[in-house]
C-alpha cells in the first residue's frame, strides 16, 4: 500500500462493512494511548478530596460513594472506547457519531455528582453540546453532498471546493462545542472541581485528542496545494 | 535501541542543565548568587534515593501510573523527533497528552493545591493547545507535517523563521509557558506550593523531573528544527542555550500573571499568530 496522508505513510486499513479503520502512525499512537488510559481508569479507585472545613479547624473529606463510582466508571470506559474509535475511524460520519457519543457520556460522567456548582457547569456544557450537534452533522453532510463520499481515504485525493471548506468550518464548530474546548472551556473547567480524578481524565483526554484528530481531518479535506 | 537510549539520555541531561542555567541567569539578574548550574540534575538524582511515600487520599494505582505515563510520552517524543524525524502532528498529540497528565497528576492526590493546579491546567490547555496548533501553519507553507521533509524544505528555501515569523513567535510563547517561574506558569505558581507536583515525593517526583527535563529539551528541539532547519549538534546546543537565556531574562523580570490574564494573553497571542501568519502566507 502506498498512500501518504500529511507526510505519514498509511500502514493499512481494516474495512468492516461501512466502518473503515484507518492505520497511520498518528492514529495508532492516539488509539493506543486512549486504550492505555482507559485501562488505568478501569482499575483505579478515586481520590478523597481534602478541603478546609468552614468555621472549624478540622478538614472536610469529599468522597465518591459506591453507586456513583460504578456509574461514573462505566461511563468513563464508554467515553474511552468512543475516543479510541474516533482516533482510528477513516469514515467522517462515524467520526461525528463518536464525537457525539463523547459529548453525551462527558455530561453523564459529571451528572452523577451531587454538587450544585458542578451540575450547573454540566448543564451549561450540555446545552452547548446539544446546539453543536447541528453544525457537527451538518458539516459532515455538506462534505458528503459536495464530494459524494465520507471516506477520508477517498476525500484525500479530491480537490478542495468552496462547499468543502464551508462544511469543514461547520464540522470544526460542531467538534469545538461537543468537546467543550475554547471558547467553551471556561464552562467545562468548572466540571473538574468535583472529586473522581480518573473519570475527569477521560473528559480531558477525549476533548484534546478529538481536537488533534479533527485538525488532521480538516487538513485532509482542505488541501492548500 | 542504542540510538533511542542515547537520545533520551542527551535529552534528559541537556534539559536538566538548561533548567539549571536558566535558574543561574535569573539569580544573577536578581543580584543573587543562585544555585550551581547542575542543581536541577542533582535534585532529580536526589529524589531517586529519597523515601517514597503515598498520600492515603490518593487515587491508586492511577496516582502512580500517571507519573510513569508522563515519562513514557516524552520518551515517545524523543523517538518521534530526534531519532526518527517523524510527524509533527504526532508531537502535537504527545503535547496534548502531556497537558492531560499534568492535569491529572494534580487531581489524583486529593490535595487542594494539586486540585487547583489541575483546574488551572484545564484552563491553560485552552490557550496552550491553540499555540501549539500554530504549527499547522507550517503545513500550509511546506505541504507536509513530516519533520524530515520540513528540514529538506528549509535546506532548499531557507529557514521558516523568515517566512512565518509570527508562527515562530507564538511557538516561543508556548516554550515560555512551560518554563519554571514564567509569567504563564500558572500550574506551578508558588501560591499553590508546587502545583501538581505538591504531593508527589521520592521516586515519583524523580520521574516527574526527568519528564520535565526531556519536555524542555524537546520543545527547544522542535522550535530549532521546524523554524531554523536541520542543525549540527553544536548549533543545536548554541540555539538551546540562547533560547533558555532569553526565557531566563523574561522570567527574571516579569511576575507570574493571574490565571485569567495568563490565559487571555496566550489566547490573544495565538489568535494574532494564526490570523497574522495566514495573512502573511496569502
Amino acid at each position: 500500500m502506498d498512500i501518504t496522508i500529511l507526510g505519514q505513510q498509511l500502514l493499512g486499513y481494516i474495512p468492516l462493512g461501512d466502518i473503515v479503520l484507518y492505520l497511520a502512525p498518528l492514529n495508532l499512537f492516539m488509539f493506543a494511548s486512549t486504550l492505555a488510559f482507559t485501562t488505568i481508569i478501569a482499575i483505579s479507585k478515586t481520590e478523597t478530596q481534602v478541603e478546609a472545613g468552614f468555621g472549624t479547624l478540622k478538614d472536610r473529606e469529599v468522597k465518591v460513594d459506591k453507586s456513583e463510582f460504578k456509574i461514573r466508571r462505566f461511563l468513563a470506559i464508554v467515553c474511552g472506547l468512543a475516543t479510541a474509535g474516533a482516533m482510528i475511524t477513516g469514515d467522517l460520519f462515524n467520526f461525528t457519531l463518536f464525537v457525539c457519543l463523547i459529548g453525551i457520556v462527558n455530561i453523564g460522567i459529571v451528572a452523577a455528582v451531587k454538587q450544585v456548582d458542578v451540575l450547573d457547569a454540566a448543564f451549561q456544557y450540555g446545552l452547548v453540546a446539544m446546539i453543536a450537534t447541528l453544525p457537527l452533522f451538518g458539516g459532515a453532510a455538506m462534505i458528503l453532498a459536495s464530494t459524494g463520499t465520507i471516506s477520508l481515504l477517498e476525500i484525500v485525493d479530491l480537490p478542495t471546493t468552496f462547499m468543502m471548506v464551508f462544511g469543514s468550518l461547520l464540522l470544526f464548530i460542531g467538534v469545538a462545542g461537543e468537546t467543550g474546548v475554547a471558547p467553551f472551556y471556561a464552562t467545562k473547567a468548572e466540571m473538574f472541581r468535583t472529586p473522581g480524578s480518573p473519570f475527569l481524565l477521560i473528559i480531558h483526554l477525549s476533548s484534546l485528542l478529538v481536537i488533534v484528530r479533527v485538525i488532521e481531518i480538516l487538513l485532509i479535506i482542505n488541501k492548500p496545494f | 535501541m542504542a540510538n533511542i537510549l542515547l537520545n533520551v539520555l542527551i535529552a534528559f541531561l541537556m534539559g536538566s542543565i538548561l533548567f539549571g542555567l536558566q535558574r543561574k541567569i535569573m539569580a544573577r539578574i536578581q543580584m543573587r548568587p543562585g544555585p550551581p548550574v547542575i542543581q536541577h540534575l542533582l535534585h532529580t538524582f536526589k529524589f531517586f534515593v529519597k523515601e517514597s511515600s503515598f498520600p492515603k487520599t490518593a487515587a491508586m494505582p492511577f496516582y502512580i501510573a500517571i507519573t510513569a505515563m508522563l515519562c513514557v510520552i516524552w520518551v515517545s517524543a524523543v523517538i518521534v523527533g530526534p531519532v526518527t524525524q517523524g510527524s509533527l502532528l504526532l508531537i502535537f498529540a504527545i503535547y496534548a497528552l502531556h497537558k492531560i497528565v499534568e492535569h491529572n497528576a494534580g487531581s489524583s492526590s486529593g490535595s487542594p493545591y494539586g486540585k487547583l493546579s489541575c483546574v488551572r491546567a484545564v484552563f491553560s490547555a485552552a490557550a496552550e493547545v491553540p499555540l501549539f496548533a500554530v504549527l499547522i501553519i507550517i503545513y500550509f507553507k511546506t505541504g507536509t507535517m513530516d519533520l524530515s521533509q520540513i528540514i529538506g524544505f528549509q535546506t532548499t528555501n531557507g529557514p521558516l523563521i523568515y517566512s512565518i515569523p509570527l508562527a515562530a513567535a507564538m511557538f516561543f510563547v508556548l516554550i515560555l509557558s512551560k518554563a519554571p517561574y514564567s509569567p504563564f506558569a500558572i500550574t506551578k505558581g508558588k501560591d499553590i506550593i508546587s502545583g501538581y507536583e505538591t504531593e508527589h515525593f521520592g521516586l515519583l517526583r524523580g520521574y516527574l523531573m526527568i519528564s520535565e527535563s526531556i519536555a524542555w529539551y524537546m520543545l527547544l528541539w522542535v522550535f530549532l528544527t521546524v523554524f531554523i532547519g536541520g542543525l549540527n549538534p553544536l548549533m543545536y546546543l548554541v540555539g538551546m542555550v540562547i533560547l533558555s537565556t532569553v526565557v531566563a531574562f523574561i522570567n527574571a523580570t516579569t511576575p507570574i500573571l493571574n490565571p485569567n490574564h495568563s490565559i487571555m494573553m496566550q489566547a490573544s497571542l495565538a489568535l494574532i499568530g494564526v490570523v497574522g501568519s495566514l495573512i502573511l502566507l496569502l
